[in-house]
């Protein structure tokens, strides 16, 4: 299937499935006005994948640095999708980027691997850019 | 206009976690508007946004931040509304926690065009319990002014 990809904007992140490669990546900020119909397609896209390429290591990259309550909901279905590939055979790593100061996105990041246990987390701390 | 308000506390040399917990705050408060303000400017569509009217007012006070929200909606709707912020009101820090957790594992409430919770996510960033009034329209009864303030 074909790769897919949404350029950022100043409130949706980028979105880049590069299926071929297995390499997936969200990176940006995440409040556009309607989460639901922005990350309908993404997530269904990968759905669409996983259940082609059962088996699979897929690795996901995901640099959030903001994401408003309604993209946390749909972030948490996709990683759902995510972790039901990995239950059933796929394996899925997960790098989790998040500023060393940014308490609210590490936190989720432990809710995350409290919830999916399937999904093989790294967490990836950047460093704080010069204050 | 997020960006406008991410600059401007920049600017005024806002600490890190706190220039977050205030952006997060203006967007779920700004998003709230957006969506549920009884007042639609332009009506929405499948590929155009509608625009409604309310405000949002960011201040210092001493230490902390006072964000301040004020939309008008229908007055039908005032005790639903306040039975959801009411009991955050007495919950403790951990509590709030909780709910949260629990809120994003659940299903989207039906009337709900976001996650519902944006509300718990604004009572755990703030320092105190959030303020929230409803004031009717003396002019326009089906009307109500709801303003909400959390100290952060």
């Amino acid at each position: 299937m074909d790769n897919f990809y949404i350029a950022a904007t100043t409130t949706s992140p980028e979105v880049d499935l590069r299926f071929d490669q297995h390499a997936l990546s969200l990176k940006g900020e995440s409040y556009p006005e309607n989460a639901a119909a922005f990350y309908a397609p993404v997530i269904e896209q990968m759905r669409k994948y996983l259940a082609e390429h059962a088996g699979a290591v897929v690795t996901i990259d995901v640099a959030l640095t903001y994401f408003n309550s309604s993209s946390t909901k749909m972030l948490f279905s996709m990683f759902d999708a995510l972790d039901q590939a990995a239950q059933s055979g796929s394996r899925v790593l997960m790098n989790w980027y998040h500023d060393e100061e940014d308490e609210t996105i590490a936190e989720f990041g432990e809710e995350l691997k409290a919830d999916f246990r399937a999904i093989e987390f790294t967490d990836r701390l950047i460093a704080h850019p010069g204050r | 206009m997020g960006e406008v308000v991410k600059l401007q506390l920049e600017v005024a040399g806002v600490s890190g976690p706190t220039r977050r917990k205030l952006f997060s705050s203006f967007v779920e408060l700004s998003q709230n508007i957006v969506h549920y303000s009884s007042n639609a400017l332009l009506q929405g569509s499948e590929d155009e946004g509608a625009i409604r009217e309310g405000a949002v007012c960011i201040s210092k006070d001493g230490e902390h931040h006072v964000m301040l929200c004020v939309n008008p909606m229908a007055t039908a709707e005032v005790e639903s509304l306040r039975n959801k912020l009411e009991p955050l009101r007495n919950m403790s820090l951990e509590e709030i926690r909780q709910a949260y957790k629990l809120s994003l594992r659940s299903d989207t409430p039906e009337d709900s065009k976001g996650a519902g919770l944006g509300f718990l996510t604004m009572a755990r960033d703030a320092s105190a319990p959030l303020e929230f009034a409803f004031h009717p329209r003396a002019d326009e009864p089906g009307t109500t002014l709801f303003c909400l303030m959390a100290i952060i």
